[in-house]
């Protein structure tokens, strides 16, 4: 058959795609964004809910949120950074490299539900701690280790071996040599890994839904081993009543907020690896 | 950034320090509304004292304080003699907060369109598949959307005992299982031909409630009915705690069934026990 | 000066342990709390009914939900990532580029319970008005929901692999007198062939996992439809089934071991897929996609 003709087809193929594809993602940013902008006002960020959340505003959905993820960044931080110490610059057997490797990118293939059940079965039921912030903290920082770990171990395996020459001719120990120089020059790679596992971290529903969340009157939590009240289960909960036209619209006004939390955790990312480019 | 991390956990450890009593309440999604709208309040006029509320079902309410994970459990059923057996030891106490009904709940183009009364053995028949079009019970000429309810629902349990004589009884005719009250009512209202199972409360333009014929009688789903038990599948909604309630969770009890509590429970359209 | 060097070296192996352990915990705790499940129920839990009051353990329409879904989802998201992508990294200059991929990005974050929310307003609504059905919870909805939540994903990671094949190649190809429908068919994608496969695999893996909005369209109702390719009706995933009953089983029982058994194989068929993509896909410098 004519070549030109098959040509044509594909352009117009991939053009139909484009437009398929184009005006589905952007449609769905804009009903977000519109039907969000919307239910929003300063009342809403800064009261508490009522009636099901068909009422009043999420400020304690947003609290909790942050509180659930900065728990999760605290936890995974300092467990995250040891791994990718351990993994560049101690193991040097590639067997080991490789199944450490398959270990973590295991974790990470985990689906999120099966993180709730484990901390269900895990916390909840035998260790008895009840649902609770820590819980779901702990859940969202094993959730999100395997990004932060291998972010971390890729800026520090990027650092020139001359960096490590030169400290060790100065008479460093490889202690010394980590602390005053690698982790200083890979840290940022550290902060990205974490920021945007956090960013996703602060949208996942399932992982926290059996573990850490309540559903109403939650407001501040008084200690570790209160559950918290967050953004994704409230919305769950709203969206199982979405015709309830209050609910629907407090319902786009958390989905908003929560889309603007991701991404100002993304753009923070995002800018603490432009920044780790420049430094170098 | 570290020192960041490190003021916000100041703070937080900070507000960890002021610890308040906290009532934990768990249970049945149509109990939840009287509930959580109390706690609101209470905790307006306790300051110190704090309510937490889930939901997550009737038998979860029962099975959670049966092993005390919770202080509270909600239900909208009796307990079976299955969980008596199991909580024996612990002694669960059980209190009448209100009264409802479990309504047939039918979208309201069906029952503007004729249907507004069934017999328990339509319904049985619509729940087994045996009636699968709106025409065989003088409707219009439509297939019924059957929305079914997880299995540990306490309004399932209720509705089920009586219209197909089985609490735990399979419904082959379902074409939907849904979960909350809130959950079913949108899809009933979502649909032009749904028959689903709520509580009286949840009734509005969109869900229409049948009236029940009962040997020719039709018996509306009214307050009255209600009331003096003729509605036939009425219930109790219960609170239930491990033994004689104390300290804070006697008090959020007592207010539940007092005064404040049960003028909640009528403006949340259910029938007080006052 | 010593003494810190030694603890340092215990705290990187400890953390080290800990987080190379964490997966083989996972595993070993599902595992113990289900034995009960596969010792009495053993090959019924790969039965057609789930009932538990009966003592029905029956897991097929769960698992037949969860291929069909991902069936779905991969069958709408792939032609038209993959088209997209050819589109993005053949077709577009280098700034309008960054751009759209940056915007895909941006797509790629959006929490999936948002998904869910959409799906319950719009997609349901919709699918039920253009099929004329009873109810527009069934399994195609789960599964168009998936493909739209998939979508960025797979076209940045196909964009990715096509990207990064030199572009000698496609000069050497077009210097040949080739049409673009040629370059791409005969050159780009059979030298991308491999990186489209792995992001074909990672894809996969996050529907089969994807839960929350999933759940709330699909309908929930644990039968394989008749006959068993109308994807019109209601049907149930592994997910959505865990999701939605998970908390009513009372810990210990024979139900609640049943739903652990089921989340245990949902792990490990997902486990085996990253198995298959670290064996055949490896690449010690990629990101970590969801």
């Amino acid at each position: 058959m004519n070549r030109r003709l098959w040509n044509m087809f594909f352009v117009l193929g991939v053009w139909l795609a484009v437009a398929m594809c184009g005006v589905g993602l952007v449609s769905l940013i804009g009903v977000i964004a519109w039907y969000g902008v919307g239910a929003i006002n300063l009342d809403f960020l800064l009261t508490g809910s009522q009636n099901f959340g068909a009422d009043g505003g999420i400020f304690y959905q947003i609290l909790g949120s942050v509180l659930l993820i900065v728990g999760a960044g605290v936890i995974c931080f300092p467990l995250a950074l040891g791994t990718a110490i351990f993994k560049s610059e101690y193991l040097a057997n590639a067997k080991m490299q490789r199944l450490c490797a398959v270990l973590v990118y295991g974790l990470n293939g985990v689906p999120s539900i099966v993180f709730g059940i484990f901390g269900l079965v895990f916390f909840v039921n035998i260790l008895d701690t009840g649902i609770s912030w820590f819980v779901g903290s702990v859940i969202l920082a094993m959730m999100i280790l395997p990004t932060v770990v291998l972010a971390s171990f890729q800026a520090m395996n990027s650092i020139p071996v001359i960096f490590r020459e030169s400290a060790y001719a100065l008479g460093l120990n490889k202690w010394q040599v980590i602390v005053r120089v690698l982790v200083p020059q890979s840290i940022g790679g550290t902060v990205t890994g974490l920021l945007l596992g956090l960013a996703r971290a602060v949208g996942e529903t399932a992982p926290i839904m059996f573990v850490a969340t309540a559903f109403s009157g939650v407001s501040t939590p008084g200690s570790l081993l209160e559950p918290v009240t967050a953004l994704p289960t409230h919305i769950l909960a709203l969206a199982q009543q979405a015709t309830d036209v209050h609910a629907l619209q407090n319902g786009w006004g958390a989905s908003f907020v929560l889309i603007c939390l991701v991404m100002m955790l993304g753009a923070l990312g995002l800018m603490s690896r432009l920044q780790l480019k420049g430094a170098r | 950034m570290r020192v960041w991390t490190l003021l916000i956990l100041c703070s937080i450890l900070g507000i960890g320090c002021s610890k308040r009593e906290a009532v934990m309440v768990s249970g049945s999604s149509t109990v939840l509304p009287i509930v959580s709208k109390a706690a609101d309040r209470f905790r307006m006029q306790h300051t110190d004292m704090n309510v937490v509320v889930n939901a997550g079902g009737s038998g979860v309410g029962i099975k959670q304080v049966g092993e005390g994970k919770i202080d509270i459990g909600m239900a909208s059923r009796a307990l079976t003699p299955l969980e008596h057996e199991k909580y024996r030891a612990v002694h669960l106490n059980v209190r009448t907060l209100a009264l409802d009904a479990v309504v047939p709940a039918v979208s309201s183009e069906v029952y503007d369109a004729g249907v507004k009364h069934l017999t328990l053995a339509q319904i049985g028949q619509i729940y087994k598949g045996e009636i699968d079009n709106w025409k065989e019970v003088g409707g219009p000429d439509r297939e019924i959307l059957v929305i079914d309810k997880e299995k540990a629902r306490g309004t399932r349990h209720v509705f089920m005992a009586l219209v197909l004589g089985d609490k735990e009884a399979e419904a082959p005719g379902a074409d939907l299982v849904l979960g909350s009250n809130n959950e079913e009512q949108t899809a009933i209202v979502q649909s032009n031909a749904a028959i689903g199972m709520l509580s009286h409360a949840w009734l509005n333009a969109g869900v229409k409630g049948l009236a029940i014929d009962v040997n020719g009688n039709v018996i509306q789903p009214t307050r009255e009915n209600i009331e003096n038990g003729t509605f036939p599948i009425t219930r109790g909604l219960f609170v239930i705690t491990r033994g004689e309630p104390v300290g804070v969770t006697k008090l959020f009890v007592d207010y539940l069934l007092g005064a404040e509590g049960q003028t909640i429970v009528e403006a949340s359209g259910y029938v007080s026990v006052r | 000066m010593f003494l810190s060097a030694k603890i340092g070296k215990g705290y990187v192996v400890t953390c080290a342990m800990i987080s190379a352990m964490l997966i083989v915990v996972i595993l070993c705790f599902l595992a113990a709390n289900s034995w009960q499940a596969f010792s009495q129920v053993g090959l019924g839990l790969f039965g057609w009914t789930w009932n538990p009051p009966k003592g029905q353990f029956g897991m097929l329409p769960m698992i037949y939900g969860s291929l069909a879904v991902t069936v779905i989802a991969l069958g709408i998201a792939f032609p038209l990532g993959i088209a997209t992508a050819v589109f993005t990294s053949e077709m577009l200059s280098a700034t309008v580029r960054v751009y759209a991929k940056s915007f895909l990005e941006l797509l790629a974050g959006i929490p999936s319970i948002v998904y869910g929310l959409m799906g319950v307003a719009f997609l349901s609504v919709f699918v039920q008005d253009v099929f004329v059905l009873l109810s527009g919870r069934t399994i195609l909805t789960g599964g168009i929901l998936l493909s739209i939540m998939i979508l960025p994903t797979v076209i940045t990671l196909c964009d990715d692999a096509m990207h990064h094949i030199p572009m000698s190649y496609r000069e050497a190809a077009r210097g040949l007198g080739l049409y673009k429908y040629e370059v791409v068919k005969d050159v780009v994608l059979p030298a991308a062939k491999m990186d489209i496969l792995g992001a074909l695999l990672l894809a996969l893996g996050r529907v089969l996992g994807e839960t929350m909005a999933v759940m709330l369209v699909i309908g929930s109702l644990d039968k394989i439809p008749t006959p068993f390719w109308n994807v019109l009706a209601p049907g149930q995933t592994i997910t959505s089934k865990l999701g939605r009953e998970m908390a009513e089983a009372a810990f210990g029982s024979l139900h609640f071991e049943a739903m652990i058994a089921m989340a245990l194989i949902l792990l490990f068929f997902v486990l085996t897929l990253t198995v298959v993509s670290l064996t055949y896909f490896y690449n010690p410098e990629g990101r970590l996609y969801e």
